[in-house]
């Protein structure tokens, strides 16, 4: 389980937030809300360090990220987490060179250096979970963007992460698209699977979150507020 | 030839040869009322020909021939002037009307008879077979089968080389580099005029002149096909100065002065330049298997050298986005030195200037690959380096959010996409470095262009030869522009 303490974090002169605590509990759907440019996306990729914190300490397992290491022990420790973690991106992110199957094998094959048969068996696995199984030769260009999206949470789930961390997946969707996305997301919830989501949309919050988390009500004492 | 023209030729050279009272045919009207006649050579490694002494920078140009033209304006009553042409492009030069008369050791060999008209001769000139320090056991060009031997291209001594079946010859562009050569031990010997032996031997005080010197040639000078008067008043002039001594008080001078010259007065040397050769055509079979071999050579230098270029640009271009701050400064430090100093220096420096050292004396082919290789790699590093930045930011933090390291990243994700991109100026450079390549021939290497100059000077034709040697070109370059084209067809329909 990640675990943030007493974590702050400036961003272009402004304290977004300090002395902030959050659990990502197993099995949870954490549900982070916030107004708008409140640091709400910055929190939950500090969550696996696409940012880097100024005060307070990242936890996940053995693993603990201070905010003062030096940048090659911080680089060592990040990427540790990250093999624990899962990002879906609001803008999908897949990789347009590789087909779907290889966008969901390339992690476990280039991080965890598990076979190549081994790996496609499991991502068709995933696609099947994420109702594109169809689609394993198509190449990102030619799928629509809910499409793409359920590709990126298979390609996240592929490595087995502790817990799965969701960018605004929906923001850049259609609402059918949306829909195809969040039936998914249901789905993971239901089998137990640990998510945190920041998302701009307070009825889809609601509905899929085992705890909500209200940015602006956590964010400690800024100072410039 | 025609039998007519033939026979009042020998009529004229031999009144020339026979009268000691000798009589001077009238400069043509253009050239006395121009006042002035112009005489091309090459003063590029010049000595004793036309050179600037380093010793004597004032004086300006000097050497026999420059006295010889002086002494020869003075008995046609004109100036005469000197135009720099290259030694190898004298003909043509000649023919274009850039001067009127070559005066540069100039040999009356059969190619040439065709295209130009011979005087009478002037000096008469042995060859002189040179080894470089330490050589042992040699003493003509027969002890010398299986080994490299330098001349200077198009030469009397070039073709004495070519008929030594087992002799390779080393192609200079000047005597100076064979020398140089011959001092690195890129090459087993040298074969030069004696004159040129005799003036360069100061500057290469460890190369030893081994054997008599031998084969007597004539230098003569060249005047275009049509101007015979100005043949006849060359040749007239020619007889005065040898008549009067003026001659062997210049080649005493110039050191030059053998025994031989005493023929030059004789009926059958001063005849020489009326000897009707038959008239040479190309050999077509021949010429295209030279032309051949130089368009393979030409393949192989620009494959291998972008190859290298490719894999050093990469190495470059990743080091200057992703390594420690001193590697990054080097990076750059090599993409401006290599894009901003001529190609042609980098390579003479890396030949000429690294063969000073036994351990890093490189052949010619090599140095190509590596001079052409290094060089482009500054380019293809630039190259590199803006499609990987052109990759989105997305999909580095979507690799890295994988827990893929940095490393990971580049080889799986970001430089597979940026190989893509650099596809189509890549090819544009390939192709650009595959016309390039003919820069190597500076380094005695042959390769298509080189052998199509070589073969177009020895026919002296430049049109059909030079349409033949670009359609050589084309055929390499154009494939792959196709197969460039095609490849990226097939990804723009995997991502649109």
């Amino acid at each position: 389980m990640i675990r943030l303490r007493g974590i702050g974090k400036r961003f272009a002169g402004r304290t977004l937030f300090q002395g902030l605590d959050l659990d990502l509990v197993p099995g949870h759907t954490t549900v982070i809300v916030g107004k708008s440019g409140s640091g709400k996306s910055t929190l939950l990729r500090v969550c696996n360090q696409l940012e880097r914190h100024d005060t307070g300490t990242v936890e996940c397992g053995p693993i603990a990220i201070p905010a003062d290491l030096p940048v090659r022990e911080w680089q060592r420790r990040a990427t540790a987490l990250r093999r624990r973690t899962g990002m879906v991106f609001q803008g999908f992110q897949l990789f347009p060179h590789l087909n779907v199957l290889d966008n969901v094998t390339l992690a476990p094959r280039v991080v965890q250096g598990v076979a190549r048969a081994a790996a496609e068996v499991k991502a068709k696995e995933l696609l099947e979970l994420v109702s594109m199984r169809d689609a394993a030769s198509r190449f990102p260009a030619r799928l629509s963007g809910g499409e793409a999206q359920r590709v990126a949470i298979a390609r996240a789930l592929a490595t087995d992460p502790e817990v799965l961390l969701l960018d605004e997946p929906t923001a850049a969707l259609d609402p059918a698209s949306t829909a195809s996305v969040v039936a998914v997301l249901r789905d993971l919830r239901q089998r137990g699977f640990t998510l945190a989501m920041v998302t701009h949309d307070p009825d889809l919050g609601r509905e899929i979150a085992d705890t909500l988390f209200d940015l602006d009500a956590n964010r400690g004492p800024t100072g410039d507020r | 030839m025609s039998p007519l023209v033939r026979i009042l030729l020998l009529l004229a050279a031999a009144f020339v040869a026979t009268s000691s009272a000798v009589a001077q045919s009238a400069l043509p009207e253009q050239y006395r009322r121009a006042g002035v006649l112009r005489w091309g050579a090459d003063a590029e490694g010049g000595a004793p020909f036309v050179f600037l002494d380093p010793a004597r920078p004032a004086e300006g140009e000097v050497g026999f021939e420059v006295d010889l033209a002086r002494e020869l304006g003075a008995v046609l009553g004109v100036r005469t002037e000197r135009v720099q042409a290259p030694y190898e492009n004298l003909v043509p030069a000649l023919e274009r009307g850039d001067f009127d008369f070559v005066l540069n050791g100039f040999e009356a060999t059969p190619e040439r008879r065709t295209k130009v008209r011979f005087s009478r001769p002037y000096y008469i000139f042995n060859q002189q077979l040179t080894v470089g320090p330490g050589t042992t056991g040699v003493r003509s060009l027969g002890d010398l089968v299986g080994k490299r031997v330098g001349v200077l291209g198009q030469s009397m001594s070039h073709q004495i080389v070519l008929a030594h079946p087992g002799v390779e010859p080393a192609i200079y562009e000047s005597n100076v580099t064979a020398y140089q050569d011959l001092v690195n031990g890129r090459i087993a010997g040298s074969l030069a005029d004696v004159p040129i032996a005799r003036a360069q031997r100061p500057l290469f005080p460890t190369l030893v002149d081994v054997g008599e010197p031998f084969h007597d040639a004539f230098y003569a000078m060249a005047v275009r096909r049509e101007d015979d008067g100005l043949q006849r008043a060359i040749d007239d002039a020619v007889g005065t100065l040898l008549a009067n001594g003026t001659l062997e008080r210049i080649y005493r001078k110039w050191d030059l002065w053998t025994a031989a010259q005493q023929r030059l007065g004789t009926p059958e040397v001063a005849l020489a330049h009326a000897d009707a050769a038959a008239q040479t055509d190309l050999d077509w079979g021949t010429t295209f298997a030279l032309l051949g071999l130089g368009a393979a050579r030409t393949l192989l230098v620009s494959v291998l050298s972008f190859a290298l270029a490719l894999a050093l640009g990469l190495c470059i271009a990743l080091i200057r986005l992703h390594g420690p701050a001193p590697l990054r400064w080097a990076a750059l430090a090599y993409v401006e030195l290599f894009r901003g100093t001529p190609i042609l220096v980098q390579l003479l420096l890396l030949y000429y200037g690294l063969g000073q050292f036994e351990a890093l004396r490189l052949d010619a082919f090599y140095a190509g690959v590596l001079g052409l290789g290094l060089n482009y790699a500054a380019y293809e590093a630039e190259i590199y380096r803006g499609a990987l930045l052109a990759i989105p930011r997305g999909q580095r933090e979507a690799a890295l959010a994988l827990g893929m390291t940095t490393l990971q990243m580049l080889r799986h994700v970001t430089v597979p996409q940026a190989l893509r991109l650099t596809l189509a100026p890549s090819t544009n450079d390939f192709i650009a470095l595959f016309k390039d390549s003919s820069i190597v021939m500076v380094i005695s290497y042959v390769e298509l262009t080189k052998q199509y100059q070589m073969l177009a000077n020895a026919s002296g034709r430049f049109v059909l030869l030079g349409l033949i040697t670009s359609a050589l070109y084309l055929a390499m370059s154009l494939p792959l522009a196709f197969a460039a084209r095609r490849f990226e067809r097939r990804l723009d329909r995997d991502r649109a």
